[in-house]
């Protein structure tokens, strides 16, 4: 018998009892808490929220975005407490693809998984180019910060346009964007650990430009940033003229609860991604609180954060300006008063306040590391799909393929780098605005499909949550607690659904290729099942079907 | 390219369950769900860890995954399955009792075997009142298991356990052997490569000459993709190189060098818990689930083996 020690770190033991363990072999499961909370802050992009603000001042008036901001992560508490439950039966990696597959069916799992993955490849794209949108900025911001004319010259070129093969695009920004995506997939193949330390130092970057900004807004008087603003504008007037370019083409200013309702759709998605944890479940210790916990500080930090920039704004930019610039600033009676850029919102507030280099600089590549991490993030999710739907026979078995050095599925990662390369090139060609015009839905439909998991748990599989030792599950009024918490995640998924369908002229036109390419890609998943299925039975004994059985504990 | 003949026998192979009461019932389960005619787990099957639970005025405090937790005396049951949960065991005891575990050594090993034997004495009953009556189980045992539990297992009447030995299991022989090389916790069961390989041969020795064996080896052969772990130092820390953990192979030459002379037809393996895979050794594939039990994950392989004891396909499975 080997020999029996006190367990180190065995914590708070009452009584001075604790663990006691034997010699013994063998270590598995590596993210905690701090490492899960840094995939799922860089999975949301939390200087992302300037665009989202300027969306909804840019596609609604009369908005104010404390109540969307609120209502949004209300939103997202419940669905956190639902997927709880899917990850607590099903503690393992693939997100909905493992939910769905393993509660429904597998050919509907099989649908979302694939459908996720492209999903999350065309995300890779379009976060590369939002990245690369934001290089002139952010050179802009360094040739300010340094004084070289030299950096804003070359902002200048980057970003100059040619004619494509269907639409003007910019040479330079595509280069920026395969090249950021080339970073990432070389970055990936580090262990998950090491990336999420990665992610996690880009998220704190990001924070740190945020406690700059809010540190300028706080510190800056309403009038400072009025003079700032003239100075940066070289008009003195340039504030005034703004507001008074907006109410001259008849844009209403102040604050309608209504219109500030129809905003919280792109606040949920505004919270995308801060649940992510669940998606690399099978690499968390301890997966139920590690992702509870974590998605719990994301969630309390990006509301802190969010709605603490937003009341600072409105104290120093104030509320009027902020609604003006959004929607008179595409004009060019607007780039006539200033060339302060309207969609960078706060980040430009802060450029025109910063008096420091060191703030241009943080204010300058907030952005593109935000896109990085939310990137890495990205690669870390979409592969752990793949991985999933590999591992279940579904992909070639090559994409499940592990490295020893890394534990990282290195296959996979190419992969989904190489078709996040293929769609940056292809939309720098092709006018493929249409088809990516849906990508809200999508993302709106994954969550719809995890609430659905969720409500179906605790009836088509509850052995995987009885409580211990019993036979039942937990109940609230003799409903089973993961079923309502399910079916409120439901609801709310719906309504942002419905939302979204109901205003096309703000989350993306449908057309024949926007809706035909959500078509084929959902519905690719079910054929590729039976495919996989029919060509594995030709040749084998065994159904990969038997793959997604989830074995009942009791 | 996989054979395709008529399959005589499906088994579901899964190891290092550490005790994991909630792991042990899906391997039970796995029979019915993935349609196995045989069971086997290949060894590492008790817990590592006891929790003392102190009894005081009507309640019960122990610490659990790091917390101490305070519960009524009637939820005892409760808190003692979620201790289980971890793969860790609990004693309820009062002050003097818990003092006495955490101070005499010899009086906490005792206790600890006590549960140990307790557990799989359970784990033996279950067997025999979930199994179907044609559904075979083997549970053999590994390097993490002390000796005591052999007995256990071999006194069940719904359990074969064949340590060391070959066993009819319809087309093939299941040779198994939980014994490993030395690890750096000094742990039940430990030979030099040179013991381990006469071990493996004098068993494999006496097989027919025409006959088909399935190795239930507990250690994976040395450098086969299925024994990478971290390289540990002195202290049972990472070794970093370059800023990274060094990973290394760290199986046996003794396995590897008994796969490539008899050539079983499989090799079930385990012991390494994070390194999943499945490797060819000449005609033979080798297999490492690997284990999650943790986390509740229940890994494991199904085998197709044909009427001729031939090799037919294998799938891993997540449960």
């Amino acid at each position: 018998m080997a020999s029996t020690t006190s367990a180190s770190g065995g914590g708070k033991a009452a009584g001075g009892q604790s663990l006691f363990t034997r010699q013994s072999s063998g270590l598995v499961r590596e993210l905690g808490i701090p490492a899960a909370t840094g995939i799922a802050l860089a999975s949301v992009a939390v200087v992302n929220t300037f665009i989202n603000f300027y969306s909804g001042l840019f596609n609604f008036t009369r908005v104010d975005m404390v109540l969307p901001l609120l209502l949004g992560a209300g939103i997202w508490l419940v669905a956190m407490f639902a997927y709880r439950y899917l990850l607590r039966a099903i503690p393992r990696a693939g997100g909905e693809y493992i939910y769905m597959s393993r509660i429904i069916s597998p050919a509907i799992g099989t649908m979302i998984g694939i459908a996720t993955a492209v999903g999350f490849s065309y995300t890779l794209s379009a976060n590369a180019n939002f990245a690369a949108a934001y290089v002139p900025f952010a050179l802009n911001s360094l040739g300010a910060a340094f004084n070289s004319s030299a950096l804003t010259s070359a902002a200048s070129s980057i970003s100059s346009t040619t004619s494509c093969v269907a639409v003007t695009c910019s040479p330079g920004l595509v280069i920026c964007a395969v090249g950021m995506l080339v970073i990432v997939g070389l970055a990936s193949v580090f262990s998950l650990r090491r990336i999420a330390q990665v992610i996690l130092a880009l998220v704190i970057f990001q924070v740190v430009a945020f406690v700059v900004l809010g540190f300028l807004l706080a510190t800056h008087s309403h009038q400072d940033f009025v003079n700032a603003l003239g100075s940066y504008s070289g008009k003195a007037s340039a504030y005034s003229d703004v507001i008074a370019l907006a109410q001259k083409n008849g844009v209403p200013l102040g604050v309608d609860v209504g219109a500030s309702l129809l905003v919280v759709p792109f606040m949920v998605l505004n919270y995308n991604g801060v649940l992510y944890s669940y998606y690399v479940g099978g690499e968390l210790k301890r997966p139920g609180s590690t992702y509870l916990w974590a998605s719990a500080i994301s969630l309390a930090l990006l509301i802190v954060v969010w709605v603490g920039v937003w009341l600072l704004m409105l104290n120093t930019i104030g509320r009027d300006f902020m609604q003006a610039q959004a929607q008179v600033g595409g004009t060019s009676d607007y780039a006539s008063i200033t060339g302060l850029q309207a969609n960078a919102g706060g980040l430009g507030y802060g450029l025109v306040l910063s008096g420091d280099p060191i703030s241009k600089i943080l204010i300058g590549l907030a952005v593109p590391a935000a896109e990085i991490a939310v990137d890495l993030a990205f690669v870390a999710v979409v592969t752990r799909v793949i991985f999933a739907l590999a591992f279940d026979r579904m992909l070639p078995m090559g994409l499940a393929k592990v490295s020893e050095r890394n534990a990282s599925p290195v296959n996979a990662i190419i992969l989904a780098v190489l078709v996040g390369i293929g769609f940056t090139i292809l939309g720098s060609v092709l006018n493929i605005a249409n088809i990516s015009a849906n990508l809200a839905l999508f993302f709106a439909l994954v969550l719809l499909a995890g609430s659905i998991a969720a409500t179906a748990l605790p009836f088509r599989r509850p052995e995987l949550i009885y409580k211990p030792g019993t036979t039942d599950v937990d109940r609230i009024a003799g409903i089973p607690t993961a079923a309502v918490w399910g079916a409120i995640s439901t609801v709310l998924a719906l309504f942002t659904v419905g939302v979204i369908i109901a205003k096309p002229n703000v989350f993306g036109a449908f057309s024949v290729a926007s809706v035909g390419s959500l078509i084929v890609i959902f519905f690719s998943g079910p054929i590729i099942y039976v495919i996989a299925r029919r060509m594995r039975l030709s040749s084998s004994s065994i159904d990969m079907r038997l793959a997604m059985r989830e074995l009942p504990p009791e | 390219m996989p054979n395709r003949g008529k399959r005589a026998l499906r088994i579901f192979f899964a190891t290092d369950v550490h005790g994991s009461e909630r792991c042990f019932r899906k391997f039970l389960a796995a029979a019915k769900a993935y349609e196995a005619d045989a069971l086997i787990l290949g060894g590492d099957i008790v817990g590592k860890g006891l929790v003392p639970i102190r009894e005081h005025n009507g309640s019960l405090t122990a610490t659990v995954r790091g917390d101490s937790v305070t519960v009524p005396r009637e939820d005892g049951e409760r808190l003692r399955a979620e201790i289980n949960q971890l793969g860790f065991y609990s004693v309820i005891g009062g002050d003097d009792e818990v003092r006495r575990i955490e101070t005499d050594r010899e009086h906490r090993e005792a206790v600890f075997n006590g549960e140990i034997r307790k557990q799989v004495e359970a784990w033996c009953e279950l067997a025999a009142a979930r199994l179907p009556d044609d559904v075979r189980c083997v549970i053999t045992p590994g390097n993490d298991d002390p000796r005591e539990i052999d007995a256990v297992l071999k006194a069940s009447p719904r359990i074969d356990s064949p340590e060391g030995e070959l066993f009819e299991l319809g087309p093939i022989l299941l040779a198994s052997c939980g014994d490993v090389t030395p690890t750096p916790w000094n742990t039940e069961r430990e030979y030099s490569e040179e013991e381990l390989f006469g071990r493996l041969a004098r068993m494999l020795d006496a097989a027919p000459a025409n006959a088909k064996v399935v190795a239930n080896f507990h250690n994976p052969p040395y450098s086969s993709g299925l024994d990478f772990a971290a390289e540990l130092d002195k202290n049972l820390l990472p070794v970093l190189r370059g800023g990274r953990p060094s990973i290394i192979p760290v199986g046996s030459k003794a396995v590897r060098e008994a796969i490539k002379r008899y050539q079983p037809v499989v090799g079930l393996h385990g012991h390494i818990h994070e390194s999943k895979g499945a490797q060819k050794i000449g005609a033979t594939m080798c297999l490492n689930p690997g284990s999650d039990y943790s986390a509740d994950v229940l890994r494991g392989a199904i085998v197709d083996i044909a009427e001729d004891g031939s090799f037919m396909d294998f799938l891993f499975t997540a449960g």
